[in-house]
């Protein structure tokens, strides 16, 4: 054959051959790689999903100060079990300290002034006593005997005065004592400290922190707080069932056990954890409860919740008709 | 007569090497400009095909992957809450400032990545681990973040830099395909990334999802759109929707098409015109095959035969060429060259096209040949 002589030919299957292997082997789509760990998926048929966070069961509690002030003393680290009334925190007590002994001074005067005049008094009385037991006009006048009385009256008004004199001090120095009293902070409640963010010397403010100056809460009984879009929230059905999973572990889940939906939709706070979150939309809470599993698990930890729909419950919404459902009927 | 034909196309080798160029040069113009400009594409789109999720659910309005439109961050939760949705993760997606050490600036993509799953991590990592991820300050580059930024001696596992004056660390450096705008891409986790940029109402760029294996990938995507109001695009399609954009945009279908029209056009002038010479030079003989009783119909089927003997040799060799060009040229993904099937099926059928129309003319012209010619 004349055509298997001709070297362009040979090229030319060659040419071929090479685009052929090179089309046929490149432009292959690898597979995508295995996630680290499995992503969390629904259990369920249907599902409402939602993001969660695990919080002390009744609610954790976040100290604030009084009044703004210097921190002396900080009582407890945390992890610490405190029972009602510990203290806490002391707050600069110095001024009142020093007001406390100016007040505490004052009482002596105020007694001595009351002691004073019960003596007056008793030197009145014995005057008049005399003068009246003298029977004798001429020798005692009538305007003496008066004067005597008069005398002995006012200063029993005079003993009134200084008693409420003594009593004012008193209560003064108390006003100071307790002032001084409510610069230690105290407990609450039995609890767990779970963040103590103040250290003697520190000024702790009352408004504009970003933090609580501790965080208290029991965290021998925990709880879900799953936080659903408001979208979603017509999907959620009371005492259905739920399952959460800890971040980056799906391999463990928790079963969960309805305890209620909070009846207020609050700004969405958690998912990422930063202490300042940006609102931008708003969520229904529903609170959930469960065993404590055997693995570790601490309050703050975010959960990726899952919440089975009710079986024939309501479908979900198409784009907008949410929004007309709920327009106010007048 | 084919052995006849096919001896006249081979006797004379200049006619038969002119003829054999002009169709060899333009099948390579065209693959190779095809292929470049595929390859051009698919970088566009680079940024799809990297991460490697089936499911893409962003703002309804989305243009292409790139022009990101933050969405809430509850839409996660949304998306999962779909009959059919397997899994859904976050990502976040934009661009930020990296300070080296040096002092220099990169422009560079910031993608965040579920920290638990790192669903979209790239599957091929050049050096370090990419779970590292994970660790405090931890990030990943791709290469070309490596070669843009200053090259191996600057950049390597272990480098710090600043990004928007928080410390990053590299702990992986990942092997991706190039993308259209050379960005280097910074990978981090989608917790670490927001607190990387400033701040903004909202930050969720995309949500990344997996249709359950029992449902439909489109009723599943039909679903999400109709239960969210976003838009919801499986890769392939979100990747298609980034190359129209990319083509209504830029000029770059217009340029690569003009290219591709002009090897067409040169290609049939440069073999319409040889072969008609062929033809003519060879009238006598063609003549002689009419005198002895030759129908046009086998002088028709000569001629085609011997247009299509050069076409495919040329194009065989012309697809050769670009082949190599391709290999030599765009090795390790520096140039954007992307050889595909169907590209080089049209280019066949194109080339069939300039042989046939380029014999057409010769049949015509033998067609009214007078066999007395011979006798001229």
């Amino acid at each position: 054959m004349t055509i298997l002589n001709r070297v362009s030919v040979w090229l030319a299957i060659a040419g071929a051959m090479l685009a052929a292997w090179v089309v046929l082997t490149a432009g292959k789509n690898q597979p995508m790689p295995t996630p680290l760990v499995e992503p969390p998926r629904s259990p369920y048929e249907t599902t409402v999903a939602a993001t969660g966070i695990i919080e002390a069961a009744n609610e954790n509690v976040r100290i604030g100060p009084p009044m703004a002030g210097l921190v002396t003393n900080v009582f407890v680290t945390v992890g610490d079990r405190v029972r009602e009334g510990d203290p806490l925190l002391q707050l600069d007590d110095r001024d009142l300290r020093a007001q406390l002994v100016a007040r505490q001074a004052a009482i002596p005067p105020a007694e001595a002034q009351v002691e004073e005049q019960k003596y007056r008094i008793g030197d009145l009385d014995t005057q008049l006593k005399r003068l009246k037991s003298v029977r004798d006009s001429r020798a005692v006048s009538e305007d003496d005997v008066k004067r005597t009385w008069y005398a002995s009256e006012m200063a029993k008004r005079a003993l009134n005065r200084y008693e409420a004199t003594l009593k004012q001090v008193i209560a003064q120095r108390d006003e100071t004592q307790m002032l001084l009293d409510r610069l230690t902070v105290r407990a609450p409640r039995a609890a767990t400290i779970l963040q103590v963010n103040v250290r003697a010397g520190e000024f702790a403010l009352t408004t504009g922190a970003t933090e609580p100056l501790m965080l208290l809460g029991d965290i021998q009984q925990l709880q879900v707080r799953a936080e659903v879009d408001e979208v979603n929230a017509p999907l959620v059905a009371p005492n259905r069932p739920g399952i959460a999973y800890l971040k980056g572990n799906t391999a463990q889940a928790i079963p969960l056990t309805f305890v209620r939906i909070e009846p207020y939709i609050v700004p969405k706070k958690s998912l990422t954890g930063d202490n300042s979150e940006r609102v931008d939309t708003r969520v229904l809470q529903i609170i959930y409860r469960f065993e404590r599993p055997a693995f570790p698990i601490y309050a703050g930890q975010q959960v990726d919740v899952f919440i089975e729909r009710a079986p024939d419950g309501p479908p979900a919404p198409a784009p907008g008709s949410a929004r007309s459902a709920e327009e106010p009927t007048k | 007569m084919n052995y006849i034909a096919l001896r006249m196309l081979f006797g004379d080798r200049a006619k038969y090497l002119m003829l054999l160029c002009g169709l060899t040069f333009a099948v390579m113009l065209i693959v190779q400009q095809g292929s470049i400009f595929w390859g051009l594409m698919i970088w566009s789109q680079s940024s799809i095909s990297n991460l490697n999720v089936p499911i893409w659910v962003t703002d309804p309005g989305i243009a292409q992957v790139d022009e990101v439109k933050p969405i809430a961050d509850t839409t996660v939760d949304r998306v999962r809450s779909i009959p059919g949705v397997e899994w859904a993760v976050p990502l976040y997606k934009g661009l930020l400032r990296a300070r080296l050490e040096n002092g220099e600036y990169h422009q560079i993509t910031l993608t965040g990545l579920d920290a638990a799953t790192l669903i979209g991590r790239p599957a091929e990592v050049l050096e370090g681990r990419f779970e590292d991820l994970r660790q405090p300050d931890a990030v990943a580059l791709d290469q070309w973040a490596v070669e843009r930024m200053g090259g191996p001696t600057v950049i390597t596992v272990g480098t710090v830099f600043e990004l928007n004056d928080k410390l990053a660390r590299v702990v992986a450096i990942a092997k991706t395909q190039k993308t259209f705008t050379n960005i280097p891409v910074v990978y981090t986790t989608y917790e670490r990334a927001l607190r990387y940029v400033p701040r903004e109402r909202r930050t969720l760029s995309y949500v990344l999802a997996k249709a359950k294996d029992s449902a439909p990938v489109d009723e599943v995507i039909q679903r999400i759109r109709d239960h969210t109001g976003l838009g919801a695009f499986t890769a392939d399609a979100f990747g298609w929707k980034t190359i129209g954009w990319v083509l209504k945009n830029t000029g770059i279908g217009i340029n690569f098409g003009t290219t591709i029209l002009l090897g067409f056009v040169v290609g049939m002038a440069i073999a319409g015109q040889t072969f008609y010479l062929f033809t003519v030079e060879n009238l006598r003989q063609f003549g002689a095959l009419k005198a002895m009783g030759a129908s046009t119909a086998t002088l028709a089927r000569m001629i085609l035969l011997q247009a299509f003997t050069v076409g495919v040799t040329g194009y065989g060799v012309g697809i050769g060429l670009a082949t190599v060009f391709g290999l030599l040229t765009a090795q390790e993904g520096q140039l954007p060259f992307l050889e595909t099937w169907p590209l080089l099926l049209l280019v066949f059928v194109a080339l069939l096209m300039i042989c046939t129309l380029s014999a057409l003319i010769s049949i015509i012209k033998l067609a009214r040949l007078e066999p007395a010619i011979v006798f001229r």
